[in-house]
């Protein structure tokens, strides 16, 4: 079965490319929010598997929504993204209760299933 | 001027007196008794008393807020008991009043007259109020030209990031969609294999650029992560002794970033070490960052604008400095960054 994933980022055009991509490695892209409140409420609606969540939301920072995602029952879990890549950016991410990090433009259904497995 | 019953004013001949009452400078003397014997022109307009009104009155009653007066006779009594003369003859600054109650700096000087019989002391003193309120602009307006110009720099971040870096990353996305339609053995593939690899070559020039100016893990994460970044980037091996997670002010931030940065620069470049080690810590209303090497040492100081540009940077906050290096024991570059938390 396809793993579902939520993409949470403000730029539509992100999320065009991303649900592209994504959608032609076999993943079932359940949904799209544009900031932090919108993903909080969808992730509760739709239970992804996977919450793909950009760290800078109009609304806040994203590793704010990362730490409420992980508290939520059942928890998503939670990939952070940003057009920053800098490697300092995964430890922040898991330091804040996210699974990992993937810089927006390495993102593939592969970067994200590694990140999973803690590869 | 007129003679006060038992304590007359200084008898000096009138020439003297033109004299004083042509100085810029207040010229105040007192007896042993603490009244006033002299009290000429500038100190009539500096402290809103007649000379009439000032010679014969007790001197610390008349210009010395009452919060300071036990002290000062305190301070004149000890002297003429035989004590150390605790505040003669040098520069002091020190609050005055005025016949309006109201109270402002001044700078003086008091002597004792040698040989005078009686005793005779004068003091020299002047309104250092615009003084104060020039410096106190002043060091404002640095912090205000350091914040600002933080400001814009992280502001060019972020424009860089939302502009420029946006769009190449959505272009690396459109190429790895493009490339995933096409098999491997198609013509277009290489293409598009290149077209990807020259796109990941400008993309990481821009965001070497765009840390030179601020680094965005700095703004997102504070100092901890942003110094774990520039250590991982040192071509010296860098140990990160102690950093604090708390978040402080921009500038404060990015001064203790830059003092590390340009630090470590010199140690790679200047220093033949073995490693340095960054310590951060909150001392006493002040950021203290530390790096220290192993290397060869015997920095001049001089020459160069990286530890000169940090210098300005932190003089303007307040801060300070300071590099210790000794021939052949390694340098150890030093900074205090006031910050209030
Ligand atoms: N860690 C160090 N070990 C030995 N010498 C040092 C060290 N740091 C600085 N120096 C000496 O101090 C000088 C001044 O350093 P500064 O950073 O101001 O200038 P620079 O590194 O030469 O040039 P710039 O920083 O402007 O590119 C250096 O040229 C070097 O001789
Ligand atoms: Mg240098």
């Amino acid at each position: 079965m396809d793993r579902t994933v939520l993409i949470v980022d403000d730029h539509a055009g992100f999320r065009a490319l991303a649900r592209k991509l994504l959608a032609a490695e076999g993943w079932e892209v359940v949904g799209e929010a544009g900031d932090g409140a919108e993903a909080l409420t969808e992730a509760r609606r739709l239970h992804p598997e996977l919450v793909l969540l950009d760290l800078n939301l109009p609304d806040g920072s994203g590793l704010d929504v990362a730490e409420r995602l992980a508290a939520t029952d059942p928890a998503p879990q939670v990939v952070l993204t940003s057009t920053h890549d800098e490697d300092e950016l995964h430890e922040l991410a898991r330091a804040r209760r996210a699974t990992g990090f993937v810089p927006q433009r390495l993102l593939s259904g592969a970067r994200l299933e590694a990140v999973l497995s803690g590869r | 001027m007129t003679t006060h019953p038992d304590s007359p004013a200084l008898s000096l001949p009138p020439e003297l007196h033109a004299v004083l009452d042509a100085a810029l400078d207040c010229v105040v003397a007192m007896g042993a008794d603490g009244r006033v014997v002299l009290f000429n022109a500038a100190a009539q307009r500096t402290f809103g008393y007649t000379a009439e009104q000032a010679v014969g009155a007790d001197m610390a009653e008349l210009l010395v807020p009452p919060s300071l007066r036990a002290r000062h006779r305190d301070g004149v009594a000890r002297h003429l008991a035989g004590g150390a003369p605790a505040v003669l003859d040098r520069r002091i600054e020190i609050t005055g009043l005025r016949a309006d109650g109201s109270e402002f700096p001044v700078e003086l000087t008091v002597t004792r007259l040698r040989g005078a019989e009686p005793v005779l002391f004068v003091a020299y003193l002047r309104d250092i109020t615009d003084r104060k309120l020039a410096e106190a602009e002043l060091k404002a307006s640095r912090i205000r030209i350091v914040e600002a110009a933080d400001a814009a720099r992280r502001r060019i971040e972020r424009d860089l990031h939302d502009g420029a870096q946006q769009r190449l990353v959505m272009l690396a996305l459109q190429l790895r969609i493009a490339r995933g339609r096409v098999g491997d053995g198609d013509e277009s593939a290489a293409l598009l294999d290149e077209a990807l690899a020259e796109l990941d070559g400008a993309t990481a020039e821009l965001r070497e650029l765009a840390r030179g100016i601020h680094p965005a893990v700095l703004t997102e994460g504070g100092l901890h992560p942003a110094l774990r970044a520039l250590a991982a980037r040192s071509a010296v091996p860098v140990v990160l002794q102690e950093v604090p997670d708390a978040r402080f002010a921009a500038s404060v931030e990015a001064t203790a970033y830059f003092v590390v940065a340009e630090a470590l620069t010199n140690v790679a470049r200047h220093a033949c070490a073995e490693r340095a080690t960054v310590v951060v810590r909150e001392e006493a209303g002040a950021l203290v960052v530390e790096v220290r090497d192993d290397g060869c040492g015997g920095a001049a100081g001089a020459g160069g604008t990286g530890l000169r540009g940090l210098d300005d940077r932190l003089a303007a906050l307040g801060g300070r400095l300071s590099m210790q290096s000794p021939s052949g024991e390694g340098t150890t570059i030093r900074a205090e960054i006031p910050c209030a938390s």
